[in-house]
């Protein structure tokens, strides 16, 4: 190991993108009565992976093993399970349970040591119901025989893990594993994702895959918005001197009558 | 544009004169009879060989000029009289015009786009307190100023000529100059951009202005315009003599290399005699000095010319090239390369930034104005607090989208506060106005009199009669008292229709 290996690459920025969330499967009877606590309805992965799918897997993302710069993944679970807190020290970084209810699961993402980098620990809302539009009537909790009908439940969050200034023996690691990059076009579902309520419909149908076209569609979505806001903030605008040269007005023909009075 | 004689012709259905006719039927006979002979050939030669060998004729034919445009189309247009709608007006005024009649009778007035508005800037009191506050100008004269240049469409000398703000002090056109761009830069700049940054700096290089520099343009073209004969002479005779000199170098140098060559017998070492008018220019002294440097070192023994130094090629820094491929490279490792700004050593370690998710940087509105920022966004269909893919230029467009929105909500809030200005003032105006006319010389009546008042007017039948007559008083007055009432919201509407 040359010594020039622990210097930091100055002005460098790399990043990995990755997906977190979860799959939900509702239980059939027979299946809950196989358990040991029969009162479970659901049962769930919650995983931490590459964002790019394989091509013939059946998985959201996963298409590259991220065990080249993670060294460990924790899941901390809610606290009625038995050891709530799961490390996972090899891909692939997931936890499978089963149980009946929604929670927060703190994700804990540990570095390798070449890394120098400390821990990061965000968390993942657990999604067990299927997803409703807003305002449809749509009852949150459906019963569990239309929800077995919709199939698995998909609850998977696009981001990136940016290092910077990495050390050279840690970039030549990164950059030893490029990321499989998103493909160009959608194949198939897209992942539903809150921000966007317009996709609802678009991710019906199996499972979901993430896609350089979401991003290009969410870039655009934000360019319209912008635009529309600075539209909204030049009437606004306008308004406002409208209303200040108004209010400056009224307030001279105040004083003038003021001053009328006092004479 | 100069319309031919066939033009008018042509517009006004005119057979062709016989006159201005090409003159080909005076040339004919002279005409066929050159046609004998194959174009191209000189006559003399032609005369020698005679029509035996037509192959020749090739070699010798005119290259073909491409030929003239048929400008007016041979008098073959038909020219129309037609109405037509010019867009760049506000008013429906129909004229009429001559037109091709191959032009479509739907298409858009060609010379409307020429009608180009400028955009008017206008800025809030809040703007102008947090940007554009400037010592020697106060709010009500740079307000002066802005009317004035929408009024003039921005032609700033006639703004200067008009210029006679009450109080205020004369002002070059160069300050009012400065003072307008210098408000719209600041505007453009601090507003929310739609577009990109590329966008944004030639918007705001439009609207650069340098007061520095056209004042001194100004007085060197002054200066110019006001010399006297005897400083033209002078500067003539300055002229004359400066080229003497240049004339006498150039001959020096000349004279010197060729010493240089017939001494040191370099023949064919140094190159042509290059050194020219720039020879004598400053700038290139030092030049000259740091190629001695290093050219000293390769021949030591010659007294080095600047031109001799010139052979040796300067390996030049190859600046950092960002090539195709390492974009390509980048691009699939999922690396950004940023500036280093070079510090002056290590030892001043630059704060490391941790590694993070790339969420955790999103931009984040304020917290006094959280919800509203929200409001905003989700009406245009945003998320505030998420974003589905967040990579580095979604973020960054989210960024400037939440900067958007929180500049409008502030703008709402100081809309509804003067919104509520106007109506407390107007209340009081209005009772102030009400009083006055009446001479009772009472104290002021507080809203709450008034409210008193029109409680009585409730009572059925005796409300009417109480307005008639007050209405019959003063107009005013009775105006005066729907406006306060439609302030107090609690019995408004149903009293309101009973006072008309």
């Amino acid at each position: 190991m040359a010594s020039n290996d622990r210097v930091r690459v100055r002005g460098v920025t790399i990043h990995r993108p990755i997906i977190y969330g979860n799959t939900a499967w509702v239980l059939t009877p027979n299946e809950r009565e196989a358990l040991p606590s029969p009162d479970h309805t659901h049962r769930w992965t919650v995983a931490v992976r590459s964002a790019a799918s394989a091509p013939d897997s059946n998985e959201v993302g996963g298409a590259d093993d991220l065990s080249y710069f993670i060294k460990r993944v924790t899941f901390k679970l809610h606290d009625t399970y038995p050891n709530p807190t799961r490390n996972v020290d090899k891909p692939p970084f997931e936890v499978s349970e089963t149980g009946w209810g929604e929670f927060d699961i703190t994700i804990r993402i540990t570095f390798v040591q070449e890394s120098g980098e400390k821990a990061i620990t965000f968390y993942h809302h657990l999604k067990l119901h299927p997803w409703t539009a807003p305002g449809s009537g749509e009852p949150e909790i459906p019963t569990l025989e239309n929800a077995l009908k919709a199939g698995p439940v998909h609850s998977w969050q696009y981001d990136e893990i940016v290092f910077n200034d990495p050390f050279q023996s840690f970039l030549n690691i990164l950059t030893a594993h490029p990321p499989t990059p998103l493909p160009k076009v959608k194949r198939r579902p897209v992942p539903y994702h809150i921000a966007n309520l317009a996709s609802l419909e678009a991710s019906k149908g199996g499972t979901p895959e993430f896609t350089q076209e979401m991003e290009k569609e969410e870039a655009e979505r934000l360019d319209k918005a912008l635009k529309q806001i600075v539209e909204d903030t030049h009437k606004w605008r306008n308004k406002l001197i409208e209303k200040e040269n108004e209010s400056n007005k009224y307030k001279k023909e105040l004083e003038a009558v003021l001053q009328l009075k006092s004479k | 544009m100069a319309a031919s004689a066939a033009d008018v012709r042509s517009i006004l259905s005119l057979p062709n004169a016989p006159g201005t006719g090409p003159p080909t039927q005076a040339k004919k006979p002279q005409a066929a009879e050159r046609a004998k002979k194959p174009e191209g050939i000189p006559r003399e030669l032609y005369a020698l060989i005679g029509p035996s060998i037509p192959t020749m004729a090739a070699q010798f034919a005119k290259p073909r000029l491409k030929q003239k445009p048929n400008i007016g189309g041979g008098g073959n247009v038909k020219w129309e009289w037609r109405p037509f709608r010019n867009g760049a007006r506000t008013d429906d005024l129909r004229l009429s015009h001559w037109v091709k009649s191959s032009v479509d009778p739907e298409a858009d007035y060609p010379f409307a786009k020429y009608n180009v508005q400028t955009t008017p800037y206008v800025y809030s009191q809040d703007e102008y307190n947090r940007f554009l506050e400037d010592s020697n100008w106060t709010k009500e004269e740079t307000d002066y100023l802005f009317n004035l240049v929408r009024e003039y469409d921005g032609r700033f000398l006639v703004v200067h000529d008009r210029y006679e703000y009450p109080g205020g002090t004369e002002r070059p056109l160069e300050d009012l100059k400065d003072r307008y761009f210098s408000i719209c830069r600041k505007l453009v700049r601090n507003r929310p951009w739609p577009g990109d940054e590329a966008s944004k700096a030639a918007l705001i290089s439009t609207l650069t202005f340098d007061k520095d520099k056209e004042t001194l343009r100004k007085q060197y073209v002054a200066s110019l315009v006001n010399r006297t004969p005897e400083q033209i002479a002078e500067e003539d005779a300055l002229y004359l003599e400066l080229e003497r000199l240049k004339e006498n170098e150039r001959r020096f140098k000349k004279d010197r290399d060729e010493l240089l060559r017939t001494l040191c017998g370099i023949e064919s070492g140094l190159p042509d005699i290059a050194v020219d008018d720039d020879g004598l220019a400053g700038t290139t002294l030092d030049t000259k000095k740091k190629r001695k440097a290093v050219a000293g070192s390769v021949e030591p023994q010659t007294p080095v010319t600047p031109s001799a130094s010139s052979v040796i090629a300067l390996p030049q820094p190859q600046p950092k090239k960002s090539s195709a491929k390492s974009a390509a490279y980048d691009a699939l490792h999922c690396i950004v390369r940023t500036e280093v700004e070079q510090t002056a050593g290590s030892s001043t370690k630059a704060a490391h930034v941790p590694v993070h998710l790339r969420t955790f940087k999103m931009a984040q509105p304020k917290a006094a104005v959280a919800p509203r920022v929200s409001q905003v966004v989700g009406e245009v269909g945003i998320s505030a607090t998420r974003i589905v893919m967040p990579t580095r230029d979604n973020l960054a467009k989210f960024a400037s989208v939440i900067d958007a929105a929180q500049q409008l909500v502030e703008i709402k809030k100081a809309v509804d506060k003067h919104e509520q200005d106007i109506r407390t003032t107007r209340a009081r105006l209005a009772i102030l106005r009400g009083e006055n006319p009446e001479g009772e010389g009472e104290a002021l009546e507080t809203p709450m009199d008034v409210e008193e008042g029109e409680a009585e007017g409730d009572v059925e039948g005796r409300g009417q009669s109480v307005m008639s007559t007050r209405s019959a008083r003063s107009r005013k007055q009775g105006r005066r008292s729907m406006s306060v009432s439609s302030v107090d919201t609690a019995n408004g509407p149903n009293k309101r229709q009973k006072q008309r």
